[in-house]
């Protein structure tokens, strides 16, 4: 039997190390992080309560999760889980994560509307990693500062907000119009289709990978043919808040008609506009569209040239190099070739780009200057 | 009045007598002290009376088979277990399966280790079966008369890579939902019936609803129930075709070979369970299982990759569809399927790496060493669009 024996005593060690081991998977399940938070925040506000009552409510508080059901769309959020004082005017000059929301609560109550409409992130989370999107590029990470701003644009749209409250959605707006994006983007129908429709893109994408990816395309998309823009961040903040606004229509999250008495007066003491106006507001100009008064320059690096043409040692090779066409090509025979590729080189790759008269000229003065 | 001693040692003697006869309700039987007890408990036992009542005492060497069937069986169990926990969670509709996901990561008691056990144990489980057939080639067991029960382990091959492939997409991410089309795709490679047989598994042209009911369907109920019900024939037919292979010669001539199966065999399998269990709780306990955000078929993920058992195949694929998604997997198949009838020899039965085998061994080698390393290429060495990258270089990209 000493066998048997043998193979005993190892299957009650084994037997032993299992326990151990569920002990350790019962303590790791036990043990959370926002218990932690929970915790601190009873003991703060133990402190600051003012009289026995409130005391006594407090040493009432289990400790557990907390979820909002918003009532306006269907989701699950368990930030309140962790952010227990949005609602505790107590602990308004609080830190983070127990401060007290500011008076937008009282409109926006999260019963309604919860947490993430307005600040991002992964509302059924229970950690900070996973809740606030970080680690990971392509998780919803949170709405900082002005990125916030797409989040009210997306319900309020500009004629409910104060200018300020929008000036970077604008700006990002006046940028993709600058820049040509819709040379080879689609918006909602309007636009080129060379690149990726752009018209729920920011359902699609996260801001943390706009903004990588408008800073520098090939980085984010392997083979990219997306111009390398020479953007400043200040541009490509902009540009990215901007598009986070376009979203599809799951998270497009449009404020329901107020009543009478509650209606919003517009700033602009108009009354709010209709859904499909809105809709086209939020639109940048048309390609074609008039009031061109950025430079040759500007157009040249806007209207996505240097993807196949470089100047100097920078832009594409698809096309002959620009540096000296000055000197080879008069303004006419620019001129022509921008207005219709195909009649001055028949069967060459060079784009038709629908430019306008005005843009043509200009775009074809600054060329002849490169000598 | 007695004193209070005897009291104590009657209740005493009263409470053992109860347990004892408990335990004979249950076990039909004291506990087995005597050998033909021992024997006996073997028959009467319905866990045990898979077994024979005495085992030869080579096949019981751990080297013999290295415990991998035993381990497939036990894994196939496991996730059975942890399978019906996730059911409880999880509901296979396209607007609330990632959430639920989420919900046994983030607020179910214990649904992040269940979760995390069941996919490492699916994983584990395609690993082991495979190693269980390649202990069973090397060691000749699949020659007369066991060529059928080589077949049964063929098909439970099969059903295992069905069984991880279904479970692959039910977490909804972008993972999945890559993986899902991607695999779907290589079969849609077969002529005329591979786009129809796509069809008929996504119950459409694309993953979305339909695929994913399906999926659940085939993944909770469909797939496990034949291989619940082969997994016990291949068990029987162990037995019946006269237990683990051995070389002719080596038939023992006296008792002194064999061993009773109770309780050595009952114990050693029984610490092979342990051990696995504790293997799969601690890697469950350390590494999370995958899940990226949601599901958008707008938003193919680059490179997309097929589940890793798939990647040989898909690396394959990117040579040439018709070799990688149609020859390859068949033609393996079907090879699996008839060499026990092909290979009939009685040479290197239940003996590692016989010598007169060589050329058999070396065929296998090298397909096993195609295997691995299409499978390695396909899941270290692609990058974005496909393209060659050594594992040191980074990918370009934001992570």
């Amino acid at each position: 039997m000493d066998e048997v024996e043998k193979i005993e005593r190892w299957v009650i060690l084994a037997c032993l190390l299992l326990t151990a081991i569920l002990g350790w998977a019962a303590w790791d399940a036990s043990t959370q992080e926002w218990e932690g938070y929970q915790e601190s925040y009873y003991r703060l506000a133990l402190l600051r309560a003012n009289s026995e009552a409130q005391k006594e409510w407090v040493r009432a508080q289990p400790v557990e999760i907390k979820q909002l059901q918003p009532k306006e769309h269907r989701s699950v959020e368990r930030c309140i889980t962790c952010h227990l004082a949005v609602d505790n005017p107590m602990f308004r000059d609080a830190p983070e994560p127990f401060r007290a929301h500011s008076s937008l609560l009282v409109s926006h109550p999260a019963q309604r509307f919860g947490c993430v409409v307005c600040h991002g992130g992964e509302g059924r989370a229970v950690t900070t990693l996973e809740g606030h999107g970080q680690g990971n590029i392509r998780a919803k990470p949170l709405l900082r500062g002005e990125y916030m701003q797409a989040a009210c644009y997306s319900c309020h749209g500009e004629a409910n907000l104060s200018p300020k409250a929008v000036a970077a959605v604008v700006r990002g707006r006046q940028l993709v119009n600058r820049y040509l994006c819709l040379g080879c983007h689609q918006i909602r129908g309007v636009g080129g289709e060379e690149g990726p429709d752009l018209s729920a893109v920011g359902s699609n994408r996260s801001w943390l990978w706009l903004y990588a990816h408008l800073a520098r395309p090939q980085a984010i998309v392997v083979g990219s043919t997306m111009p390398v823009f020479l953007l400043s961040r200040a541009e490509v903040k902009d540009i990215t808040i901007y598009l986070m606004t376009l979203l599809d229509s799951r998270d497009r999250f449009r404020n329901t008609p107020p009543a009478a008495e509650q209606r919003t007066k517009s700033y602009q003491g108009e009354e709010p506009k209709e859904e499909a106006k809105k809709e086209k507001e939020n639109l940048p100009e048309n390609a074609a569209a008039e009031k061109f008064r950025y430079d040759g320059g500007l157009l040249f690096h806007g209207a996505g040239c240097t993807m196949c043409h470089s100047i100097g040692n920078r832009g594409g090779e698809v096309g002959p190099a620009l540096t000296y066409i000055g000197r080879k090509r008069k303004t006419e025979e620019l001129e022509r070739l921008l207005r219709d590729p195909e009649e001055v080189l028949p069967g060459g790759k060079m784009p038709q780009l629908y430019l306008n008269d005005e843009q043509i000229k200009t775009l074809a003065a600054y060329l002849s200057t490169l000598q | 009045m007695k004193p209070p001693r005897e009291i104590v040692q009657t209740i005493l003697q009263e409470f053992r007598g109860s347990l004892y006869r408990i335990y004979r309700s249950i076990f039909r039987g004291s506990y087995p002290a005597t050998l033909r007890q021992q024997l006996g408990v073997v028959v009467n036992n319905l866990v045990l009376h898979v077994h024979p009542t005495r085992v030869y005492r080579r096949s019981i060497r751990p080297a013999g088979t290295l415990g991998l069937g035993l381990i497939c069986f036990y894994l196939f169990v496991i996730e059975w277990i942890t399978g019906v926990y996730l059911m409880f969670y999880y509901e296979p509709s396209v607007s609330a399966a990632y959430g639920r996901i989420q919900d046994l990561d983030s607020v179910v008691t214990f649904g992040r280790v269940v979760r995390n056990v069941h996919r490492w144990g699916a994983e584990a489980m395609v690993v082991f079966v495979f190693l269980h057939m390649c202990r069973v080639f090397y060691t000749g067991a699949y020659k007369p008369p066991r060529e059928f029960n080589w077949v049964l382990g063929v098909i439970l091959l099969l059903l295992t890579l069905a069984l991880s492939f279904t479970g692959y997409l039910l977490p909804w991410d972008q993972l999945s939902f890559w993986a899902v089309t991607v695999g779907t795709n290589i079969a849609s490679y077969a002529p005329v019936l591979g786009p129809k047989f796509r069809f008929l598994l996504l119950g459409g042209d694309t993953v979305g609803s339909e695929a994913l009911l399906r999926f659940y369907t085939l993944h909770v109920i469909a797939v496990p129930t034949v291989a619940a019900l082969l997994i016990n024939y291949h068990i029987w037919r162990v037995i019946k075709d006269g237990g683990l292979a051995r070389p002719p010669q080596q038939e023992p001539q006296s008792a002194d070979g064999v061993v009773p199966t109770f309780p050595l065999v009952v114990y050693m399998e029984l610490l092979v369970f342990v051990v696995l269990t504790v293997g799969l709780l601690v890697v469950s306990l350390l590494f999370n299982a995958p899940l990226e955000e949601e599901a958008n078929p707008l938003q193919p993920s680059n490179p997309s990759k097929a589940p890793w058992y798939f990647l040989g195949l898909q690396e394959l694929v990117s040579y040439s569809a018709f070799w990688g998604g149609v020859m390859v997997p068949t033609v393996l198949t079907l090879f699996l399927l008839v060499l026990p009838y092909i290979d009939r020899g009685p040479d290197g039965v239940g003996e590692w790496f016989a010598r007169k085998r060589l050329g058999m061994i070396i065929l296998w080698s090298l397909l096993l060493i195609g295997i691995v390393v299409t499978i390695l290429i396909g899941v270290y060495f692609r990058g974005p669009n496909w393209n060659f990258y050594w594992p040191w270089n980074a990918w370009p990209g934001p992570d």
